[in-house]
């Protein structure tokens, strides 16, 4: 890159101001967290942990966090084995019309969002099974289901074919080939599919504010209703404590398996 | 894959991933197009006919009309104001050591897989009229009392590009690696400053990273609905948001069908219309 003291200075002080762009909103919300006035005050003229304690409060807010981890989880695992049987396919067998399906699977991501919700409603609908459970799998799996595609084939792309031609000639069945040396090449893009896959479901509101109705509620849906009717600082240290946890997340998955190089697109 | 028949063993993997967006995503949008032909609510008749009626509607009514046009300006000024604050951000990491690289890299990261809810939020407390941003303005002088910004257009903008940020750095930041040093450097041993090796090398050769980040950006700004729902008021409303209302409040599901067809259509053909261009450009200069 173009080298010069006063260049490195300019772009370091613009990158600053950016990041610094980035990060502010989270460090706001966590000081505002803490403080102690009913309404959002900055900074905080006192202490305290009361919305914190808040939390619980929040409508619904256990039965829809239940409702999302289990939605989360069900939709992350379907979408981790359909997209990364998919991704094996494209990446390491003869078919023809590669580029034609591989569009396909990543379309959903392209489409605008409540497309995908407007859509399966009316087609719900039409099924009479409107606003189950399963609708609300159903409707985020189309969502999610390009990012496993894409991060094992990233996986697939950047590993070495001949590893298995090697072990195959050396005697081993196709399972073993499979269980010893394809599997290990696609676990980077297992994890980083399976967690962006789930934070993605478990993060919707576009597509879920059509599949829900009644009982059925997600954790996005009454976050938004608090946020849209009350102004105390709940969310703030709701906020807090969720971006604790992804960090936390995304910390583990880059120490084991180094999911940030596999994002970078190449 | 060593069975017997490669070919055979890619279908079958290939299969359920396939068969599952046919039945719940193809179909569905094949049913949704279906239904924006029909002119009313539960015009279930066939022999009414499928016809253009809503299409009309969206380009005639003055709310959605001017919600699509509002879509647009909000999207391609997200995108421009992203890719200026992604670039020097991207540039930065090749200025910095291995450490602070990762650690720059996981809060990227960090952003993009925090819920969205969760930053738009943020953004509520960082502009409120008791909030840091006016606390500074007061401070500095600059306002006398404290400013309404959030439930604006402003607000939404600088939610979107928040959001689309970690989409615009990653591309962008992928194609300066690609970039082999000593390109760079022959530009500055043949006499050009560091800005003109930007302008000149560097930032033409990471066109890709460019092109990928702002299509990228534009098209999420243009499906955005929950941003602008929670930092826009109903005067500022994007697309998606009155289409929605005509599922949620009105019932009126043809004609919102119509308007997330039409948006779709003005995406493609707008990031179509770009395409061309950044090809036409790039021949030019090749």
């Amino acid at each position: 890159m173009p080298d010069a003291k006063g260049f490195r200075i300019v772009v370091a002080t613009l990158a600053l101001l950016g990041l610094a762009f980035l990060v502010f909103p989270v460090i706001f919300t966590g000081v505002v967290a803490f403080g102690g006035s009913i309404f959002i005050e900055f900074p905080p003229q006192s202490l305290s942990l009361r919305w914190f304690e808040n939390i619980g409060r929040i409508n619904r807010i256990w039965d829809a966090t239940i409702t999302s981890l289990y939605i989360g989880l069900i939709t992350a695992a379907l979408a981790t084995a359909m997209g990364a049987a998919a991704a094996l396919a494209l990446v390491r067998s003869p078919l023809p019309g590669k580029a034609m399906l591989t569009s396909l699977l990543l379309s959903p991501i392209a489409l605008p969002i409540v497309a995908i919700g407007i859509a399966l409603i009316q087609f719900f609908i039409l099924l009479g099974m409107a606003f189950t459970w399963w609708s609300l799998v159903i409707g985020h799996l189309v969502l999610v289901i390009a990012y496993p595609v894409r991060t094992v084939a990233a996986a697939l792309t950047l590993s070495n074919p001949s590893l298995e031609e090697a072990g195959a000639s050396l005697g081993a069945s196709p399972w073993q080939v499979f269980r010893t040396v394809t599997l290990p090449q696609m676990a980077p893009g297992l994890v980083s599919g399976f967690l962006f896959a789930f934070l993605i479901s478990f993060d919707n509101y576009p597509i879920s504010v059509f599949l829900v109705r009644g009982e059925l509620t997600t954790l996005p849906i009454e976050l938004f209703n608090y946020i849209s009717q009350n102004l105390d600082p709940t969310p703030a240290a709701f906020s807090s404590a969720y971006v604790a946890v992804v960090a936390a997340l995304i910390l583990l998955a880059e120490r084991r398996w180094r999911i940030i190089s596999l994002s970078i697109p190449r | 894959m060593q069975g017997a028949s490669p070919r055979l063993t890619g279908f079958l993997l290939l299969a359920p991933a396939l068969v599952f967006l046919i039945a719940f995503y193809l179909v569905p949008l094949g049913t949704m197009v279906e239904e924006s032909l029909r002119s009313a609510p539960n015009d279930m008749d066939p022999r009414a006919g499928l016809h253009l009626f809503q299409y009309d509607r969206v380009w005639n009514s003055g709310r959605s009309w001017r919600a699509l046009e509002r879509t647009v300006r909000i999207s391609a000024i997200s995108t421009l104001l992203t890719l200026l604050v992604a670039y020097p951000i991207a540039l930065f990491l090749f200025q910095v050591r291995a450490f602070w690289r990762t650690a720059i890299l996981i809060t990227i990261f960090v952003s993009l897989a925090s819920s969205l809810i969760v930053r738009n939020y943020g953004w509520l407390v960082t502009l409120a009229d008791a909030g840091p941003v006016n606390q500074l303005l007061l401070a500095l002088g600059i306002a006398d009392e404290p400013l309404r910004m959030v439930y604006s257009e402003g607000a939404t903008i600088v939610a979107l590009v928040h959001y689309a940020l970690p989409f615009m750095i990653l591309p962008i930041y992928g194609a300066l690696t690609r970039i082999p040093p000593s390109f760079v450097e022959a530009a500055q041993s043949l006499g050009a400053g560091p800005w003109r090796a930007l302008f000149g090398t560097v930032l033409p050769l990471s066109m890709p990273g460019i092109f990928g980040g702002t299509t990228l950006t534009f098209a999420i700004c243009m499906s955005a609905f929950v941003t602008p729902l929670m930092l826009g008021s109903p005067a500022t409303a994007m697309i998606s948001q009155v289409a929605a209302e005509q599922f949620l409040v009105q019932l009126n599901f043809p004609f919102g069908s119509a308007m997330i067809v039409a948006l779709t259509l003005v995406t493609f053909a707008i990031l179509l219309a770009y395409t061309l261009l950044i090809r036409a450009v790039f021949r030019h200069h090749a």
